[in-house]
Parts: C-alpha cells; sequence; structure tokens
C-alpha cells in the first residue's frame, strides 16, 4: 500500500556540534528497501517521531557512504527536536531527492563556493566530492576558493570540515558581518570578498545562502564577467511530499523538489524567483 | 483490446440495475440529504436513498480518491525503534452519475499522482473504482465545460457513459471495466435503434447551444504562454481574496497537499495526508517565518497559472473543467472566471 510517504529507518550513528544552533548529524540506514546512493546537491525528507519531515540536504559526499550527513539549524519544531535526539536514536529518511550539481561539468573548472551559514551545507558534499575526485585526472578540478560568511565568530560552522579542507589546500576565506576581539578574519558581507582575481574564464560558482546573500553574489559575479551557465545556486522552499506533487515548493511552473533544488542562473533568469529580486 | 458497445437502458430499469451493482461494490451516486442538499455519496438503502440525477453535486469526485484527510502510514516509536506500516487497503467502488468535468478532472489526477512513481493510496483505489458518467443534456447556471474541453457529453475516459434520452438512457462503454458490465447485466439492455442514436445527437446539439457563460479559456491560455500578466491585476484579485480555501476545496482539479504526523501517544501515530491550498498564506512559509511569495499581491497568482498557463505548457490543456463550482463559492467574487475576464479584456 502506500509505500511512497513511508522511510526507511536510519541510525544517529554521530552528533557533530558545528555551532550553537547547527550540528550535523551522521546517518546510518538499516532497513533500506534498495541500495541508498545519492548525488552532490540532492537532498532526503528526514522524519523525527511525531514531528512529521522536513526537506535536508545531505551535507556530506557519496564516497562516505553508508555514512551520510544532515547538517542541521534549530530552527522550528522538527530541526529543534532533532537537536534533543542522541547517537543510537532512530529518525525516518525518504529520498534523495532532487536535481543534483553537475558534476561532470565541473572537470578542469575553477571552482568557486560562496556560502553563508547553514547554506555551506549543500556546498560542503561538493567541496568533499571535488577533493575525493582530485586523484582522479580527468574528472578533477583545477582549483577550488571558499567564500564564507556567518554573522558573528561564534556562529562559524563546520569549523572542523573548513580546517581539513585547509590542510588539503583549499583557499577558504572567512568573514563575519561583526567581528569581536577573538576574530583576526575578515569583517564584512561575503560579497567583499568576491575580488577580481578570484575569476577566470573557467571559474564556475555555486552559491548558497540567504535569498538576500544569493540575490547580491549573483549581482556582483555577473558585474566581474562571469557567464549565467557558469552559475549555480540550491533553493530552499516549504516542501512535503520531495516527488513533485504536493505543489508547496512552486517556482513559476517549476517544482523546486524535482527541477531543482539545484538551479543554474541561466535557468533562473526565465523565471519570476524571489532570489533574484524579480 | 476495448471492445466498445452501446446499450440502450429503460430508465425503469435504472434502480434494478443499480440494486445489483450494489451488491458486488460500494455504490457511489449523487444523494439528496435531508438538508435538501445533493452531494455524491455512498448509497445505503437502494430504495430509501433519493438518487438526484437533475442537479449538480456540490462535491466532485475529488475527496473519494484524494479523501480531505487520510490515513499514509501508522507508526510505532517503542524499544524495537522507528517504524512505519502501511495503511487498509480501498475497497471496489461503483461511481454512478458523475458529471462529464468531474471524470475529466480525474483523468487530470490520474496524470498528477502517476510521476514519478505511482501514488499507491490514489491508485489503490483507482484501481478499485468503476465510473458511470451522466452526460449534462442542461448545463448548470455557472458551467462551462464546453470551453475547457470536459463536457457536456465525453469521448473518452468513462467506464461507462449514460445520456438521458428522456424516457430511457443511451449507455456505452469506454473502457474495459464498462464493456464487462454491459456484458454481464445485458438482460437490462436493449440493442440501439437508428432513432436513438438520432435523439441523442439531437440532444447533444441542444446542450452545447444552452450555456450561460461564454468564458475565452482557449484565448486565455494562448494569451499566457504570449504575455504577462499585468501586476495591477494580480492586485485587485488578492485584495478581494480572503484566504478560505474555499476555492481549491471545491475544485476538482486541485490537488496540493501537506503531509503531517500526529501522535496518538508517546509511542503510537499517524502520517496523514490533507488538503492545502496554494491560495493559503502558510502554504510556502518556512521555518523561521520566511516566505518566498507575497500573498498580499500574488494570493491567487499560483493557482490561476497553474491551472492556465503551467498545465497547458505540460499537458497541452488547461487543468480547469469548467465545473463552475469556485464561481459559486468564492465570496470575494474573484473566482477563475473573474481572471479570465479580467486578462483577456487587458489590453495591455
Amino acid at each position: 500500500m502506500n509505500t511512497n510517504f513511508i522511510p526507511a529507518t536510519a541510525v544517529i550513528r554521530e552528533i557533530i556540534r558545528e555551532n550553537d544552533t547547527i550540528s550535523t548529524f551522521r546517518l546510518e540506514l538499516i532497513n533500506k528497501r534498495v541500495p541508498f546512493s545519492f548525488r552532490s546537491g540532492q537532498f532526503c525528507m528526514l522524519s523525527v517521531p511525531h514531528c512529521g519531515e522536513a526537506a535536508i540536504s545531505i551535507s556530506s559526499a557519496p564516497n562516505a557512504l553508508p555514512l551520510f550527513d544532515l547538517s542541521i539549524r534549530n530552527a522550528g519544531e522538527l530541526t529543534n527536536a532533532m537537536h534533543q535526539m542522541k547517537a543510537g536514536e532512530q529518525v525516518g529518511i525518504r529520498g534523495p531527492f532532487g536535481t543534483p550539481f553537475p558534476m561532470a561539468d565541473f572537470a578542469n573548472s575553477d571552482m568557486l563556493f560562496v556560502a553563508g551559514g547553514i547554506g555551506l551545507a549543500p556546498l560542503k558534499s561538493v567541496i568533499d566530492h571535488c577533493l575525493f575526485q582530485s586523484g582522479l585526472e580527468a574528472d578533477a578540478v583545477a582549483n577550488i576558493t571558499l567564500l564564507y560568511g556567518s554573522r558573528s565568530p561564534s556562529e562559524v560552522a563546520f569549523t572542523t570540515a573548513i580546517s581539513s579542507w585547509k590542510e588539503q589546500g583549499i583557499d577558504c576565506r572567512l568573514t563575519v558581518d561583526a567581528g569581536d576581539d577573538s576574530w583576526h578574519a575578515n569583517v564584512g558581507l561575503v560579497t567583499e570578498l568576491l575580488q577580481k582575481e578570484l575569476i577566470t574564464k573557467n571559474t564556475k560558482s555555486l552559491i548558497c545562502g540567504p535569498p538576500v546573500m544569493i540575490r547580491f553574489v549573483i549581482a556582483r559575479l555577473t558585474e566581474m564577467g562571469c557567464a549565467s551557465h557558469d552559475i549555480f545556486t540550491t533553493l530552499e522552499r516549504h516542501m512535503k511530499c520531495g516527488m513533485g506533487t504536493c505543489g508547496h515548493c512552486h517556482l513559476d511552473g517549476k517544482l523546486v523538489c524535482v527541477d531543482g533544488p539545484v538551479f543554474s542562473l541561466e535557468q533562473l533568469q526565465t523565471m519570476d524567483v524571489m532570489e533574484l529580486g524579480t | 483490446m476495448i471492445d466498445l458497445q452501446e446499450m440502450i437502458l429503460e430508465k425503469d430499469r435504472l434502480i434494478p440495475l443499480l440494486r445489483k451493482l450494489k451488491k458486488e461494490s460500494r455504490l457511489i451516486a449523487p444523494v439528496t440529504n435531508k438538508h435538501g442538499d445533493t452531494l455524491l455519496s455512498e448509497i445505503n438503502n437502494i430504495d430509501r436513498d433519493t438518487i438526484d440525477l437533475d442537479r449538480q453535486p456540490q462535491n466532485s469526485l475529488k475527496s473519494f480518491f484524494l479523501p480531505q484527510q487520510e490515513i499514509l502510514a501508522h507508526y510505532s516509536v517503542d524499544t524495537t525503534g522507528y517504524n512505519f506500516t502501511a495503511p487498509e487497503a480501498a475497497k471496489e467502488t461503483i461511481y454512478f452519475g458523475v458529471r462529464s468535468c468531474d471524470l475529466t478532472a480525474l483523468l487530470y489526477m490520474d496524470l498528477i499522482f502517476s510521476k514519478p512513481a505511482k501514488d499507491a493510496s490514489y491508485y489503490d483505489r483507482r484501481n478499485r473504482s468503476v465510473i458511470i458518467t451522466l452526460g449534462c443534456n442542461d448545463p448548470f447556471a455557472n458551467c462551462f465545460c464546453e470551453a475547457t474541453n470536459s463536457g457536456p457529453y465525453l469521448d473518452y475516459g468513462y467506464d461507462l457513459q449514460f445520456i438521458d434520452l428522456g424516457s430511457s438512457y443511451y449507455v456505452a462503454a469506454g473502457r474495459r471495466k464498462g464493456a464487462d458490465l454491459l456484458n454481464k447485466w445485458d438482460y437490462f439492455f436493449r440493442t440501439v435503434e437508428e432513432e436513438d442514436q438520432k435523439i441523442r445527437y439531437q440532444l447533444f446539439l441542444e446542450a452545447r447551444g444552452r450555456f450561460n457563460r461564454n468564458i475565452q479559456v482557449s484565448h486565455a491560455c494562448h494569451k499566457l504562454q504570449e504575455e504577462e500578466v499585468a501586476e495591477t491585476i494580480w492586485e485587485k484579485l488578492a485584495g478581494r481574496c480572503y484566504d478560505c480555501g474555499g476555492c481549491a476545496y471545491v475544485c476538482p482539479t486541485c490537488t496540493c497537499f501537506s503531509v503531517d504526523d500526529m501522535a496518538i501517544d508517546d509511542s503510537h501515530g499517524t502520517r496523514i495526508r490533507s488538503w492545502d491550498a496554494c491560495t493559503s498564506s502558510g502554504f510556502t512559509r518556512m521555518a523561521g517565518n520566511h516566505n518566498p511569495t507575497d500573498r498580499t499581491r500574488h494570493a491567487l497568482k499560483q493557482r490561476f497559472l497553474h491551472k492556465l498557463k503551467y498545465d497547458y505548457q505540460k499537458h497541452g490543456k488547461a487543468s480547469c473543467t469548467g465545473c463552475g463550482r469556485c464561481v459559486d463559492i468564492c465570496f470575494g467574487g474573484v473566482d477563475i472566471t473573474t481572471f479570465i475576464e479580467m486578462f483577456t479584456r487587458d489590453a495591455s
């Protein structure tokens, strides 16, 4: 009978506290019906007992399977209940859903990631995947640069991942809206880190963060000469099914859950999209 | 291969036939209730229930295939873990007296609930259904199914189609299950005479001439492919939408839904699917109150563009079936016909 809305069971193997409000939950499926695989940029519908479901991006790379990560900000009822859960407890997973980033098109490109807050979660999957592929000559990207903005030093998340990326040679530039005595990196909006020398003819830009950040980063990249087919973002919407039927994630004739959440700027320019301020 | 068949059923044989059908499965038909309202509902007693084939049922078929609330799964949280089980299977059901617009809407729902995978609950009900339609000889006050190509008679999609010829019904089988019924109960029917066909055709022509309303649906669909709707139109419509969701609930093709888990006790609960409406202010709101749609300007934009622009692009046909129910229910007067009239008259 209705199997469409029945999740597979996942066990929380590990919880990594990223900051005061964001934690990464490392999960493993235990009763999957078919082998679980996904691609960077896809999301899952997460079930938390008595709270229902929410759409959450996968923040780890496929090579880490059978373990996979959901990085979750404590922002509402379900996410708050998730933050009360402990390692060993069970949640439900449906998916993966949505279109992934076009990883094959990124070979030999200069990758520029621009993220704000929890927006680094879906991009983290791509960065980890690029690093995993770096030993594969044909598929490898040429360079990776990350520009990451947070509101304050205490809100900087994914610090463990960022340290590891730095060690592996990724140019990570962090900024906060308002600094304090402990902060020695940049202060200001993430758009201020977008300098001309970061852009080459080969640059592919991947953006995720608050809508207003997406809008200004896209505007700045376009001003610096990036083509619309080289700029990608992933959109967040309220979703109930993940499969293109419930209607909640409508976007000017498209559905973010099946036609997205990853879109190129070229696609978005033909639509009426709040993130672009149209 | 469907063996298409056409037969005549004299009216005095209708109730005996329905009595036979009811013995085999659940029977749904338009019934007048104690308040005088006609609704598609289950026949409990074929001799006592008042089957009303003269008025439009206030509800469409939607709630029988996509119930206003339904259980999608049961769950438990205990020492064995977090487990889900599927709900009960549907019952075999025959629907009689379904109007052309409502079957057209069901065919649209078949499409919506088949991608990317077949929705198990919907298709369980659908596969156990037989639909017997009744062509409309006398369209109701707000009907415009001719403009949406979904009536007054149908060419396909029904299991059986009844056309009222006065003292008898002209019955045509369109699908296997309908043909099987005709074969099984053939002694209720007589063969079609040339005169029956003439009367049927004459009634069809007369019915087409009886529509009160001339709504430019296909003109609106074409125009929407070419140009944007003026912001002033959206704002005027939004200003008179009171967020009641009535249009979406009575609409036979509004299938947007919500899914929520309801706890029964600490260790049990159900996953419930319920109707939702894109016109509602909370429809797109995310955690933290962030909302990507501006309801004050665009309360009705998604509803009308979905039916007339996006579905026309995707399926080559608008997903309004001209049933007119939203015209009756909207107390702000901003139903789909208002929009079509404003937009097609707008010279911008």
